[in-house]
C-alpha cells in the first residue's frame, strides 16, 4: 500500500511519511535527535491522539523543523492517511 | 502606511520562520500561485498552524487566498477562521468576490489584485468597497489576459497603473504597484520601484525578500525631501501663515500638508 508522504527534507522541514501498521509506531531521524527526540515524539503522539489514529507507522525525518511546521505536515499526513484507508 | 508587501510562498518553513528579518513593511503569506495544486492543503496547514503560534503587528501578515470559484478557496476560508490576520489578498479581484470574501471572512481587510481586464471594468466598485484596503496591480496575469509582451521599462502597463493609482486615491485606499520580476538587476528594480512613486504609487509588492531594501528607498522620503519639509513646517507653524516665499519659490497649503506627510512617513519609517 502507497505510503502517505509529506513535507521535505530541506532545512527547517520535516518529512513525515505515514504507513498503515498493525499499531502505532513511531520512527524519529533527526538532525538535533539527541536534544529534541523527546519533543518530537510528544507532538507525535499529541496529535495522533487528538486524530485517535492508532493503526499506523510515522516516520518523521527531521530537518531542524519547529514544532509548528511538523504538527502542520502531520496533519495534512493524517487528513490524507484517514482519506485513503478510510479511517473515521 | 506599508511601503513593501513581500509575498511568501505558504509550503515553504524556512521562508515563514523567517518573515520578520526580511524587513518588509508587510507580507503575503500565498496559498494561491506559488503552490503547487496538491501542495494546496500542506500550505493551508503550515499557515494555520503558523499564525495559531505567532501573531504579528510589524510586519503586517496577509493571506493570498485561492480565487472564489476554485474549491481550494473554500477550505482556505475555513481554515483560515479566527486567525490573527491583518487582511486577505483577493486573486481575480471582482466587486463579486470581494463581496464574497467580505461576508466570509468579516474581521479581515481586504487587498483586491487587479490582475484582469474584467476588473478595470468595475474597478471604482471594487475599491468603494469599505471593506477593501488597496488595490494591487497584478501586472504578468493582466499582461497575459491583454496579449501584451512585458518589457524592462514596462511603458505597456503605463495605463493601468495609472488607473490604479487613481481610483484607489479617489477612495482614500492604498495603490500598491506590481512586482519586479527579473532577480538579477537591481538598478531596474530601483528605476521601476520610482517609477511607481512618481506615478502616486504608496507601496510596491515584491516577491524576492532581496527586493526590499530598495522598495523601500524608492518609496521612503529623502533626507533633502525631510530637510526641506522640516523648513517648511517650521517656517508655517512660526510665521502663522500658509502661504509664503522659500528659496524663491512658492509654499501654499497644499505644499505644506505634502510637507506635513513627508515628516509623518519619515517618522513612520525612523529617518527623522
Amino acid at each position: 500500500m502507497n505510503p502517505i508522504v509529506v513535507g521535505s527534507l530541506e532545512s527547517s522541514d520535516c518529512l513525515i511519511t505515514l504507513t498503515p501498521h498493525p499499531s502505532r509506531k513511531i520512527a524519529i531521524e533527526s538532525i538535533v535527535y539527541d536534544a529534541y527526540h523527546d519533543a518530537i515524539h510528544a507532538v507525535i503522539m499529541s496529535l495522533l491522539d487528538d486524530y485517535n489514529l492508532q493503526r499506523v507507522h510515522v516516520l518523521c525525518q527531521d530537518k531542524g523543523a519547529l514544532e509548528y511546521t511538523i504538527k502542520a505536515r502531520l496533519k495534512t499526513a493524517i487528513l490524507r492517511f484517514k482519506e485513503v484507508h478510510h479511517e473515521s | 502606511m506599508s511601503r513593501s508587501f513581500l509575498f511568501i510562498p505558504g509550503d515553504v518553513p524556512r521562508m515563514i520562520q523567517q518573515l520578520e528579518i526580511f524587513g518588509a513593511d508587510a507580507i503575503i503569506l500565498d496559498l494561491e500561485d506559488s503552490v503547487s495544486m496538491t501542495q494546496k492543503d500542506e500550505a493551508r496547514h503550515l499557515v494555520e498552524s503558523f499564525l495559531r503560534k505567532h501573531h504579528y503587528q510589524n510586519p503586517l501578515i496577509y493571506i493570498r487566498v485561492n480565487p472564489i470559484d476554485s474549491e481550494e478557496y473554500t477550505y482556505d476560508i475555513s481554515t483560515l477562521q479566527n486567525l490573527r490576520i491583518h487582511g486577505i489578498v483577493l486573486p481575480k479581484a471582482s466587486l463579486k468576490g470581494i463581496e464574497k470574501v467580505a461576508k466570509d471572512l468579516p474581521q479581515c481587510k481586504i487587498i483586491a489584485l487587479m490582475e484582469t481586464p474584467e476588473a478595470f471594468l468595475e474597478i471604482a466598485a471594487i475599491a468603494k468597497h469599505k471593506r477593501v484596503e488597496g488595490l494591487l496591480l497584478g501586472a504578468e496575469d493582466l499582461a497575459q489576459a491583454l496579449n501584451l509582451e512585458r518589457t524592462e521599462k514596462s511603458d505597456e502597463i503605463l495605463y493601468v497603473r495609472s488607473q490604479v493609482v487613481l481610483t484607489a486615491k479617489a477612495f482614500k485606499k492604498i495603490a500598491i504597484d506590481t512586482p519586479y520580476t527579473n532577480l538579477t538587476s537591481n538598478e531596474g528594480l530601483l528605476e521601476d520601484a520610482q517609477k511607481a512613486r512618481q506615478l502616486g504609487f504608496d507601496a510596491k509588492a515584491s516577491i524576492h525578500p532581496n527586493h526590499i531594501d530598495t522598495i523601500h528607498q524608492a518609496f521612503s522620503p529623502t533626507k533633502e525631501n525631510i530637510k526641506r519639509a522640516k523648513r517648511i513646517v517650521a517656517y508655517a507653524e512660526t510665521h502663522h501663515t500658509m502661504r509664503f516665499s522659500l528659496d524663491g519659490k512658492m509654499v501654499d497649503k497644499p505644499i505644506i500638508e505634502h510637507a506635513k506627510a513627508i515628516l509623518d512617513a519619515a517618522k513612520r519609517y525612523r529617518l527623522d
